[in-house]
């Protein structure tokens, strides 16, 4: 992070906005650093990099949200080409845990914007809706690797997921109604009640720097 | 010239001192006990270091001592146990929780590429490159910090710089004068003196202390030696001990002559570059090679390439494939005294030589292991992660499934799948499929 005492300045501007502490925003940093291979800036192909990444399914979906303009509060929709390490910091703070000193109002609004992340990832064409294609999308990604199963299982999951969504946001539909997709509303209604807190964070670890000698 | 004269005279006793007290204690293979005693100073001096650090500052250590040090705590419940949780029927939502946040731990933090770049410390060891975080705390402690500095360039460089060369030359000439001898008995005598000699005393130009551990398990002949991989230095501190043929590949320069002239005293086993891409010549001649079965161990590091000495990575088929007994060794060295692991992609082989000869030592041990061979129904890639398995409990090393090779590749597709097919599995397998849909 430089030598400088205006490097400073910006790790604890960095930790208001975020939330992260000046150590692990220095050790985030090293990370960033290594991905873009010490340039200022991230692109996409600086994640085929990192090989614990490739084993995942979803992992081009992931890519994707880092780039996600909705992700990065620049924009309602489209693509960044590159981002910059206070962008990387904000994306890896979807993920911080829900504090538990935090009080009530908070929690819910950090729970709101964990579950929007998720939105994101689901609702690729930024319309403000998750229809029966883009879910069927993820299902086959998700299952992409298997030969076993056919693309008619993975629609039919698909199907079967989107009808339960379907009962549980509007109720009982009429035989010619439409479900044109799930919006955020429904969204947060499908996962009221239930605590996602286990399955969505990361835990971050309180670095102590180590007083070293030369 | 008085300066000149002066100047021959110190170099004449610095050489009487180095032949007296190094060169022929190591050709006999005794030991006169400094370098014990250097060592002690050493860890006294270090353990002095280490303790003004922690009482003159107020923080305390809360990064244990472990091998890599993360920021992360992973998740490590395994995938089923994770996707459980909120699980109702066969597929919702959630599961994109699941794979998001495994996602996101591999970007924060990644277990292959950590092994690629060399081990940090956590207590002190007088060294800036193997710790990065450092605060000035005393003057004390700074004096001694310069102190080190010029006893490790001043003192130690020289000396280590004239013993390996000295080292060097005594092998070349040696092999070669061996290497006129009609292949018999006594050849193989003094080509064996002559081997275990030159690398005494290359190890000392080291400053290296080596620790061999169940020596009664060492390799015999007519079988493979197999070891992990940290840097080039493992050639040399294996051979200090035994006798081993070597594979490897042809190179030019100073280890091309080095080469060439270890052939000339006893069989080594070297390839052409091209030679190393046809698996099955080399499988052919290390086959024939072990079928005599009066040759010389060999000697393979199935890894392929360095690893940074806290993990093992995959171990290569090809080794396994040949057949014949395979002894393992576990190699672990010391991080406190100096940093082993040659980073190929950042450090050449001479800057390289260079760091390891200005930290204080190379201390090691040595693990030899029982022997192990090839069970009914073991195929070759089962019977190498069986060794690995083995090399790493025994080194205190964890294990990982990656390819060494993903230093410079990426990694191959059929791993890409298995935790898609895993997961798959999962969906399909334990629930019914709604079928009744459509």
């Amino acid at each position: 992070m430089g030598a400088a005492h205006s490097a400073s300045e910006e790790v604890r501007e960095l930790e208001g906005k975020t939330g992260f502490s000046s150590d692990q925003i220095e050790q985030l940093h090293r990370r960033f650093k290594q991905l873009s291979g010490d340039q200022p800036t991230i692109r996409k192909e600086n994640f085929n990099n990192v090989p614990d990444l490739e084993l995942n399914p979803i992992r081009s979906k992931i890519v994707r949200a880092f780039f996600d303009n909705r992700n990065l509060r620049k924009g309602t929709s489209g693509l960044a080409d590159e981002i910059n390490f206070e962008d990387f910091l904000t994306i890896m703070s979807y993920f911080r845990p829900i504090d538990t000193t935090m009080d009530e109002e908070q929690v819910q609004l950090c729970r709101k914007e964990k579950l929007r992340f998720l939105f994101h990832m689901y609702d690729s064409d930024s319309d403000g809706r998750i229809t029966l294609e883009e879910y069927r999308n993820v299902v086959e990604e998700l299952l992409s690797g298997n030969p076993h199963i056919e693309k008619e299982s993975a629609r039919s999951i698909a199907d079967g997921a989107m009808m339960e969504a379907a009962s549980v946001c509007v109720g009982q539909m009429e035989p010619d109604q439409v479900y044109e997709g799930i919006t955020f509303d429904d969204f947060l209604k499908i996962w009221q009640g239930i605590d996602i807190e286990t399955k969505m964070h990361v835990r971050f670890l309180n670095m102590e720097t180590i007083a070293l000698c030369h | 010239m008085d300066g000149a004269e002066l100047a021959g005279q110190i170099l004449y006793t610095w050489l009487t001192l180095v032949l007296g007290l190094i060169l022929l204690p190591s050709a006999f293979g005794v030991s006169l006990g400094i370098s014990e005693i250097y060592m002690k100073i050493l860890v006294k001096t270090l353990e002095w270091a280490t303790l003004r650090i922690e009482t003159g500052v107020a923080k305390q250590s809360v990064l244990k001592n472990s091998a890599s040090v993360g920021i992360i705590q992973r998740d490590e419940s395994p995938m089923e146990k994770g996707l459980s949780g909120l699980r109702g029927r066969d597929f919702e939502l959630s599961d994109v929780f699941y794979f998001s946040k495994k996602g996101l731990e591999a970007i924060v933090e990644d277990e292959v590429t950590q092994r690629f770049s060399s081990e940090e410390l956590v207590s002190c060891n007088l060294l800036t490159r193997t710790n990065v975080n450092f605060q000035y705390v005393s003057p004390r402690l700074t004096m001694v910090w310069v102190l080190g500095v010029i006893v490790r360039y001043c003192v130690l460089l020289p000396l280590r710089l004239t013993l390996a060369v000295i080292g060097i030359s005594l092998f070349v000439i040696g092999t070669t004068l061996v290497g006129q001898l009609p292949r018999n008995r006594l050849k193989n005598f003094l080509s064996e003196v002559v081997h275990l000699t030159c690398c005494r005393i290359c190890v000392r130009a080291l400053s290296g202390t080596i620790h061999y551990h169940n020596r009664q398990y060492r390799p015999q002949k007519g079988g493979i030696c197999v070891a992990n991989h940290t840097s080039p230095i493992d050639v040399l501190i294996l051979t200090t001990d035994g006798c081993y043929t070597m594979v490897g590949q042809v190179h030019g320069g100073l280890m091309g002559i080095i080469q060439r002239s270890m052939v000339k005293a006893c069989p080594h086993i070297w390839f052409e570059r091209s030679e190393m891409k046809d698996r099955h010549l080399v499988i052919r001649r290390l086959k024939e090679h072990i079928a005599l079965k009066e040759e010389l161990p060999i000697l393979i590091f199935p890894e392929g390439t360095c690893i940074n000495n806290t993990s093992v990575m995959m171990f290569k088929k090809g080794s396994f494939e040949i057949g014949g007994t395979i002894h393992p060794v576990a190699i672990k060295y010391n991080p406190r005294f100096g940093d082993a692991f040659w980073n190929s992609s950042k450090y050449n082989i001479v800057s390289y030589l260079l760091r390891v000869m200005t930290s204080w030592a190379i201390v090691c041990d040595v693990w030899y292991m029982p022997p192990m061979t090839r069970e009914e129904g073991e195929d070759a890639v089962q019977f190498a992660n069986r060794v690995k398995s083995a090399i790493a409990v025994q080194g205190g090393l964890t294990e990982l499934p990656w390819d060494g090779g993903l230093k410079r590749a990426k990694v191959k597709d059929t791993f890409k799948e298995e935790q898609q097919k895993n997961y798959s599995k999962m969906i399909v397998g334990n629930g019914s499929l709604k079928s009744e849909l459509d």
